[in-house]
């Protein structure tokens, strides 16, 4: 495959660029310094002066001291603002040549003052480990992948839309006390839990025994046990409740009231267990009958603690979704359980029967009328687990990590662990299991003197009569809270090159290099192009940058924010309870974004695609051509739908309505920040928010209007209301529709909703999608305005690369970045782009490699 | 009917140390502000609306009749319409969430986030012996806490008094203590260790890295000061009290007796600033029918009632069952405002929040919580209504209360702010 750009000429290009800037004699700084103030004196100080200055710049208070970092950042924004031809006004007569020469000028003078400092201290200072990374650190450290401690940890800040950014991520006395306690927390459990595994349980359960009662909330047509496709009277499944030909038929989902566990199990020791059902996906007929379904449907397990009516329990998602198919078929999945937890089915996409109180009476429950054909749902046989799964060795691999192969013996009882480990010489044990733990822990070489002081914690612990397990845990627990383990180094010297791989790994997998990795960093390999190419394709390509993709769209995206808003069921009834519709949009994004990386798609891709991954939930939802099963699947688009591309996934949609109505403005101001790279300024304190006003009375466009036409909001509104209008024609959820939902006037609306509950709502006016953006262009809707949109690439790109520079280097771009990243731009243009292309550029820059840069 | 079991006078006759020589951090001055506490009380069934809400607003409502229990009280707290947790729903799967505001309970993979007690315990819990003590009545122990960590770990309650007492007042067995400080010195030599090493890491930065490692050799500093002050709480002996050992009361019928005896450990654990801090969940969903009068038991056991389906006679014991808890609040209020401590009483240096995750437990709503608020020196005397239709973040009034407190935030889980109208005496 040919990969553009070529590197080489991308790293001597911007070598280039760096030397012409350093080479600015004395003589021209001064007289640049003259005329940058001159041109000030002329064009500024007018308003800029005296104690009433405009915008709280003073320039008589303002002097060019850019070794400052505060005064350059004053005036890398007076440049950006010259250059953006926002100010000087337009009433002042300036011409452009001297706007351009005062712009080399000034720009010429930050770059220098700015590379000074990164030459001196470099670009950003070290970097603590967020809560995700430090996890996933230690899973991989301790061979733990499924180690769960963060959430010990308190949130992390986020500035620049990402919680990687160094300025915020700041350490106080909880987080320390947080990182000891997550470090202890992990080590234990990497611990064998006895000299011998657990034993395994196993049991097979059919009839009666797979529910935990004989019906279930939502009346008989949720639940009901069968033979022979007919419902069985409670009498007759009494008579033979281990008849083996007894079937379980399910039509609701998991939601609260709920419980649906099989009987007679639940977890005695905490791990993985293995379930192996038979079952098949049906369609409910009236009068209890069942016939075959025309297609899959998806369920997955939930664990939870067994627990009666109207208490939800602790609620867990296991992961991983089984599509069932209409024939009869044996399937398996491991799920992961604590201590006394049991799990329940968790069919998706169906009803969930919520109690009504009608005229405030007691509960009552009422199922939702059955689609056309039946009411789909899932038969199941039989079932059978095992658990809890042992690791194929013992003891685990994780316990090797902490103590090689000293032999295990019975709990001594005193220490608190369940056994312990056998050691020959104390002394000589420690001092070998410490240092090959650190080994494999640290991300860098650690000082022999550092080393030392971690055996000493241990012969301390020794001395203070501590067990050797406890001494040994204590010394692991230290090194895990250290400085070596919380923070990451920026690459700074020609030869480091642990920490370009730590930098590199952090990027792209979200956690500490590799082994292979490790390897190239020992051979001071990762200042070479091919194998920084070599590196980062592997692991673009490997499995660990799935994590990179949740991580990153979690925050630039705010994916994370997915399930934030519940729908105002009043308007939107359908979306009462759905939760797999919402995990379907979150999987869609996910996976669009992975393929933009992994098949190297131009940026304009993000904003106009002709494609879309969809699975069954989503293709209903977007009006497409029934698909089958819960998997993403590729969908080439009709050149008329307004899907393909960010703009129009229903993920980030939801995410930029509230839950109860759409705004132009939030949709408009989101989209110009997070996709275009163009963030509107912070909106004025005192001016309240456009509220849309759901009775119907008024449109969102007559309210838009009324703000539009005040002079002083309309100049920053106009910059990105109109990129939100056409975007109305999409609910809270991104549906399509061309009338709004209201609650009073116009054409009602009404029926059952999933819940079994009356709804009724109103629609009301047209949807308006014509708009016009601030350079006087106009569309008509939102295929038009993206391919408007999707013309300036370049910005497309450059926001891209800006994203990526600050969640990679945790370090916002710089004004001495600049030039780079437009080299960058310049290497990528020919091929339009291509998000796999600019990564490349990126990891071989030196924004991202320090001014030692790649070779 | 008062019940007047152990304790009503006994911090009177306890030999409790001044409250200055229990100055709390050790070796250093005691602060010129007060000592500042809370009591945090949710019924998980909560209380019928319409007899518990003032239907006026402001300063010169006329009180409910539930309120009129509280009528001598009256300037001492404030009662509050309109509040909730935004987006938790799903009727009783609430409850562990009245001090998280943890969002969507019932949503698969959630996860609970640190609850109001433990957030003010950062920050004060090492001003005495426990950060914070977890009180229950009829509470099932495994399932439900008011009180939980930021990673959504249960904090069990404890709901028996001769264990409460015993852990405020009975010295702890030798080999316990030596476990604990064990335990304390081994973190202690961590933090030797890493103070140690970062010396020597730090070398080799520039500037600005050294800067970033700053904030760490202060945060392990910090930490070890906390240490040190651990221990020092393990070497001294516990407050000694004159009263004895309280009887525990374990049938779960009496339920308000229960209640009683826990107001009462709670006031006991003010007075004897063993901590400054305590929850109390009445679990009233794990409440089997009970002792309403000597002479009658409930028809119902109390979930069962609670769903009425507005028939007279449950809602008739369930208003009988709810004026009795404010009864009980009653007498607590009056108890901390009899008890001195410099001169000013008990009850202005303590709040009381008495509320609910159940607005209406009949039809399973989470809005409109009932929510009072007493003492802690606020210009109390009030009625703060908000809208019945849109609340207000329950939480904007936990950041209220930790600013009472002195901790040093604008925010806490859901709050957009505080709740304006209620405001400091002092």
């Amino acid at each position: 495959m040919n990969r553009k750009p070529s590197s080489i000429s991308l790293c001597a290009a911007a070598i280039a660029a760096f030397g012409h800037f350093v080479l600015v004699t004395e003589a021209a700084e001064e007289s640049s310094e003259k005329s940058i103030k001159k041109f000030i004196h002329q064009h500024c100080f007018e308003c800029h002066s005296g104690s009433d200055s405009e915008g709280k710049l003073n320039f008589e208070l303002l002097n060019l001291s850019l070794k400052s970092r505060s005064i350059r950042t004053r005036w890398v924004h007076i440049y950006d603002r010259v250059r953006n031809l926002e100010m000087p006004p337009a009433s002042n007569d300036l011409s452009p040549k001297e706007r351009l020469d005062f712009q080399k000028q000034l720009s010429q003078k930050l770059h220098t003052a700015d590379i000074a400092e990164v030459a001196k201290e470099g670009r950003g200072p070290i970097r603590r480990l967020n809560r995700d990374e430090y996890q996933q650190n230690l899973r991989d450290v301790l061979k733990l992948p499924a180690l769960d401690i963060r959430d010990i940890l308190p949130e992390d800040r986020e500035s620049y839309h990402f919680n990687k950014t160094t300025e915020t991520l700041d350490i106080s006395r909880v987080q320390l006390n947080a990182y000891l306690d997550a470090a202890e927390a992990a080590l234990l459990q990497a611990m064998a839990v006895g000299v011998q595994p657990p034993a395994k349980k196993k049991c097979r359960i059919v009839g009666a025994k797979l529910f935990p009662s004989k019906s279930t909330f939502g009346n008989r047509q949720a639940m009901f046990f069968t033979k022979d496709s007919k419902g069985i009277s409670n009498q007759q499944l009494d008579e033979a409740p281990d008849d083996p030909d007894v079937e379980l038929a399910l039509f609701r989902s998991a939601h609260w009231p709920y419980y649906g566990y099989p009987q007679g199990f639940v977890a005695r020791l905490p791990g993985e267990y293995r379930i192996r059902f038979s079952a098949r996906a049906v369609l409910q007929q009236p009068g209890f009958e069942l016939k075959p379904a025309k297609q899959p449907l998806p369920m997955t397990f939930r664990a939870r603690k067994p627990s009666g009516p109207d208490v939800s329990g602790d609620v867990r998602a296991t992961g991983g979704i089984i599509d069932i198919q209409p024939e009869q078929n044996v399937y398996e999945t491991t799920i992961r359980l604590r201590e006394r937890e049991t799990f329940e089915y968790s069919l998706l996409g169906l009803p969930v029967p919520l109690a009504r109180n009608v005229n405030n009476g007691p509960p009552t429950y009422r199922y939702p009328p059955f689609p056309a054909g039946g009411q789909p749902g899932i038969a199941f046989q039989w079932l059978e687990l095992e658990g809890p799964l042992s690791p194929e060795s013992w003891p685990p691999p994780s316990h090797l990590v902490l103590f090689d192969n000293l032999p295990l013996a019975a709990s001594s009882g005193d220490d608190g662990f369940s056994m312990q480990v056998v050691f020959r010489n104390p002394e000589e044990d420690a001092q070998r299991l410490i240092r090959r733990f650190i080994d494999a822990a640290a991300r860098q070489p650690i000082p022999q003197a550092a080393v030392k002081k971690y055996e000493q914690l241990i012969l301390d612990r020794l001395k203070q009569k501590a067990s050797f397990a406890e001494a040994m845990l204590a010394g692991y627990k230290a090194f895990l809270c250290s400085g070596h383990m919380l923070y990451v180094q920026e690459p700074k010297h020609a030869d480091d090159h642990f920490a370009i791989a730590s930098r590199l790994s952090h990027f792209l997998t979200n956690s500490r290099p590799d082994a292979e990795l490790l390897k190239q960093a020992k051979r001071q390999e990762l200042r070479s192009i091919e194998i920084l190419k070599a590196e980062t394709d592997r692991l673009i390509d490997g499995v660990s940058f799935e994590r990179f993709v949740t991580q990153f769209t979690d925050y630039w995206l705010d994916l994370r924010k997915i399930h934030r808003d519940e729908p105002d069921i009043r308007r939107f009834p359908e979306y009462r309870f759905d939760s797999y519709l919402v995990e379907s949009m979150e999987r869609e994004t996910r996976t669009f974004f992975t393929a933009m990386v992994r098949d190297n798609l131009p940026a304009s891709t993000l904003i106009d695609a002709d494609f879309a991954y969809i699975n069954d939930q989503l293709a209903g939802h977007y009006g497409l051509p029934q698909a089958s099963g819960s998997a993403m699947r590729r969908f080439e688009l009709p050149d008329d739908s307004p899907y393909g591309g960010l703009l129009t996934q229903a993920s980030i949609l939801k995410i930029t309505s509230n839950g109860t109505s759409t705004s132009p403005v939030v949709r408009g101001a989101w989209i110009m920040d997070r996709l275009i790279g163009q963030p509107p300024p912070k909106p004025p304190a005192s001016v309240p928010a456009v509220e849309p006003d759901i009775r119907g009375a008024k449109t969102i466009r007559e309210l838009l209007a009324l703000h539009a036409a005040e002079q002083s909001c309309s100049a920053c509104h106009a910059r990105f209301d109109p990129v939100g209008v056409p975007l109305e024609n999409f609910d809270i959820f991104g549906r399509w529709r061309t009338r709004y939902r209201g609650l009073e006037k116009g054409e009602s609306i009404t029926g059952i909703d999933r819940a079994g509950h009356d709804f009724s709502y109103a629609l009301t006016s047209t949807v308006d999608p014509r708009g016009k953006l601030l350079d006087g262009r106009e569309f008509r809707n939102i295929i038009e305005l993206k391919t408007i949109l999707a013309a300036n690439d370049r910005q497309l790109a450059r926001n891209l690369l800006h994203q990526f520079t600050v969640y990679s280097t945790g370090t916002p771009v710089r004004f001495s970045d600049r030039v780079e990243i437009e080299e960058m731009l310049d290497a990528c243009a020919a091929d339009g782009y291509r998000v796999r292309d600019l990564i490349h550029s990126l990891v071989q820059s030196r924004i991202f490699l320090g001014l030692a840069g790649c070779r | 009917m008062r019940r007047r079991t152990f304790l009503r006078s006994a911090a009177v006759a306890m030999a409790l140390p001044s409250f200055e020589c229990m100055s709390p951090v050790f070796g250093q001055a005691a602060t010129a502000t007060p000592p500042r506490r809370m009591l945090l009380i949710s019924n998980n069934l909560g209380v019928l609306p319409k007899p518990f809400f003032p239907t006026q607003t402001g300063r010169n409502y006329e009180l409910s009749p539930y309120l009129t229990e509280l009528a001598e009280f009256r300037n001492d707290f404030t009662v509050f319409s309109g509040l909730s947790h935004p987006d938790v729903e799903g009727g009783h799967s609430t409850e562990n969430c009245f001090l998280t505001g943890a969002r969507s309970p019932t949503r698969s993979g959630f996860r609970n986030t640190i609850s109001l007690d433990q957030f003010a315990a950062e920050k004060l819990g090492q001003l005495t012996r426990f950060p914070t003590l977890n009180l229950g009545v009829n509470i099932d122990k495994a399932n439900r806490s008011l009180s939980w960590t930021r990673d959504g770990v249960l904090l069990p309650a404890e709901d028996s008094a001769s264990t409460l007492f015993s852990k405020m007042f009975v010295q702890g067995n030798k080999a316990a203590v030596a476990r604990k400080l064990h335990r304390l010195n081994e973190r202690g030599s961590i933090l030797d260790t890493l103070l140690d090493d970062t010396r020597q890491f730090s070398r080799r930065l520039g500037s600005n890295d050294r800067s970033r490692l700053n904030q760490y050799v202060t945060s392990v500093r910090e930490v070890e000061q906390r240490i040190q002050t651990a221990r020092e709480w393990e070497h001294r002996p516990k407050t000694a009290t004159t009263e004895s050992m309280p009887d525990d009361i374990t049938d779960k019928q009496l339920f308000f007796k229960k209640f009683e005896l826990m107001l009462s450990i709670a006031r006991l654990a003010f007075e004897s600033d063993s901590t400054r801090i305590v929850t109390l969940m009445v679990d009233a969903f794990a409440t089997p029918s009970f002792k309403l009068h000597d002479d009658q038991n409930t028809t119902d056991g109390y979930h069962n009632l609670s769903h009425h389906g507005q028939a007279e006679g449950k809602v008739k014991q369930l208003q009988d069952a709810d004026r009795q808890q404010m009864s009980l609040l009653r007498s607590l209020l009056q108890e901390l405002s009899e008890q001195k401590e410099d001169g000013d009483r008990l009850l202005d240096r303590t709040m009381v929040l008495f509320g609910s995750n159940m607005g209406n437990s009949n039809t399973h709503d989470n809005t409109n919580l009932p929510v009072i608020l007493a003492g802690g020196d606020f210009k109390h005397g009030q009625h703060l209504a908000f809208n019945r239709e849109n609340n207000k973040p329950l939480s904007n009034l936990y950041v209220n209360m930790l600013q009472r407190l002195g901790v040093d935030t604008d925010e806490f889980a859901t709050s957009t702010g505080t709740v304006s109208g209620l405001e400091f005496q002092t």
